[in-house]
């Protein structure tokens, strides 16, 4: 995977169904300043890391009937 | 007046009341007189509305007291509440004109209970972050240093009961938002299983691991505002509609033979070594009244915080694409920005996610075969300084927002019932806090074993001292 570059997420958001953010907010997914929780790059390479795990067939959690299913 | 009333418990203010001691008027201008002069230093409230709260006191009868645990009992809401006719600000100048048309569930089953709200609290905007910084109302601070940080998301829930506002507050806990600034500030957090008290009237931060949370200074007024927030709401998908139970009633059984659960994985790791020191006190104490100790693995905790952050940002990004378009410029910087990472997320990246959140939820269910109870330190970290943004512990660097809620997010992901409360106080004079985790809708043994915990002088914390 290579690293994140703004032209691809300027791409996405300009190309795709997408809320217009602005150049700064493009840049902070990129290079973060402002106490991101996790910046983007680190995430996307968590999210790389987690595709890989073959979770079965495993299906999405459900909501709270899931949490009374599992009683 | 003012001291006798500030920090009890809602308990013994309602024995004031019933006793004719104090009246819920004199109770609402006591509170109301200790906002007025902590609120510019803590920054725990939005919006008072103290007018009407001395009406509805005034209107209360002797015999209206006596109806529920809450009669004639201040309390303040979270910001994300709506309070009919109140504005629901979120904490952003985005919802600066947005008036609640009627109550949210929790609060009208307080109204119902003639409790008293006194108002609103602060948030970080949108209960996005966990240090409850607020661009717009200010930072609320911990009452024990007013130069650390309350905690958040709902740092002013935190900071009104901790600084003796109210006695009671309710919050929002999306990934430790009511446990982390309750364990922060010496105060009893719960964030029940989820469905257990419907969000319905709450402003959506993420749907699916959004929980409404009560903060309190003692148990049994957790186990009291709980039998009354609780309930079944079908406007809420999340809501689960099985009986309330009287939750007090479990205070009082004494804990032997309780299997607790002690992570021999990631909840005792990279922590201040006096917490841990408190946690090993609270473990022999446990032992002392005849629970039984057992060690316990979590599944793998590695990408828990991301699994966390995937479902979270789409899901918020979702819940204000209208108010974006509409109103975008009035969010704050680093709340747009979350939103603009939630918008390139990809959908198989949440998908992904929500499928490791059942395998979260099988696996911890499996280890509640095994035990009753789950005891882990509540955070990592004592309460740090307003405008931390690292934290440092045995050499790895992280950012002070996951730090704070480290130990609480992944039960937000399960959905299982988890408590901190107050165990010991750090050198540095600041609460230390632990949790307890337990079953799906077992909340009754998540609050015996606290009750027992919190009869044990040895773990009792003193107030801040806000007054002097």
């Amino acid at each position: 995977m290579q690293r994140l570059k703004k032209a691809t997420l300027t791409g996405i958001c300009a190309q795709m169904a997408s809320h217009g953010w602005s150049e700064e907010e493009i840049n902070e997914l990129v290079d973060p300043r402002l106490g991101l929780i996790t910046g983007f790059q680190d995430l996307l390479n968590e999210l790389e890391q987690l595709r890989k795990i073959d979770l079965g067939t495993t299906p999405p959690a459900m909501s709270v009937q899931g949490a009374d299913r599992h009683e | 007046m003012s001291n006798n009333i500030a920090f009890q418990s809602v308990k013994n203010l309602r024995s004031m009341l019933q006793r004719g001691e104090v009246t819920p008027v004199e109770l609402v201008d006591t509170f109301a007189e200790r906002i007025e002069r902590h609120n510019p230093q803590s920054k725990a409230f939005i919006t008072t509305t103290i007018d009407t709260a001395r009406e509805q006191a005034s209107r209360l009868s002797r015999g209206d007291l006596n109806g529920s645990s809450f009669a004639g009992i201040p309390y303040a809401s979270k910001d994300l509440f709506d309070v009919q006719g109140v504005r629901t600000s979120a904490g952003s100048r985005a919802f600066h004109d947005r008036i609640a048309k009627k109550d949210a569930f929790a609060i009208a089953k307080l109204r119902a209970a003639q409790a008293v709200s006194l108002g609103k609290t602060n948030l970080h905007e949108f209960a996005y972050g966990a240090t409850g910084e607020n661009e717009v109302y200010g930072t609320a601070v911990n009452a024990y240093d007013p130069t650390r940080l309350a905690g958040g998301s709902s740092s002013g829930s935190a900071a009104a009961v901790a600084f003796g506002l109210v006695p009671a507050a309710l919050g929002t806990d999306t990934g430790g938002s009511v446990r982390a600034p309750a364990a922060l500030n010496g105060l009893v957090g719960f964030k029940p299983t989820i469905g257990r008290v419907p969000t319905s009237g709450v402003v959506p931060y993420c749907w699916t691991l959004d929980h409404v949370g009560l903060m309190t200074r003692t148990i049994a007024d957790c186990a009291d505002l709980l039998t009354i927030v609780s309930g079944y709401d079908p406007s809420d998908p999340a809501s689960v509609n099985r009986t309330v139970e009287n939750y007090p009633e479990a205070l009082d059984q004494d804990i032997s033979g309780l299997r607790v659960g002690i992570p021999s994985n990631f909840y005792y790791e990279r922590a201040d070594d006096e917490i841990l020191e408190a946690l090993e006190r609270v473990k022999e104490y446990l032992v002392a009244n005849g629970a039984k100790l057992m060690p316990v693995t979590f599944p793998d905790m590695e990408h828990s915080r991301t699994v966390s952050l995937t479902v979270q940002m789409p899901e918020a990004l979702s819940a204000h694409s209208a108010y974006l378009q509409e109103r975008g410029d009035l969010y704050s910087a680093d709340f747009r920005a979350g939103l603009a990472l939630g918008q390139c997320i990809l959908a198989e990246h949440y998908v992904k996610a929500k499928r490791f959140i059942e395998i979260y939820r099988q696996q911890t269910n499996r280890l509640f075969d095994q035990v009753d109870l789950i005891l882990t330190p509540a955070t990592p970290e004592i309460a740090q300084k307003v405008g931390t943004v690292k934290v440092t512990r045995n050499g790895v660097n992280e950012a002070i927002g996951n730090a704070i809620t480290r130990f609480t997010t992944f039960f937000n992901m399960t959905g299982h019932p988890a408590l901190a409360m107050p165990c010991a106080m750090h050198t540095q004079g600041l609460p230390i806090a632990l949790q307890l985790v337990g079953r799906y809708f077992d909340e009754m043994t998540v609050l015996r074993a606290a009750h027992a915990i919190e009869r044990s002088d040895q773990f009792s914390i003193p107030l801040p001292k806000v007054d002097v």
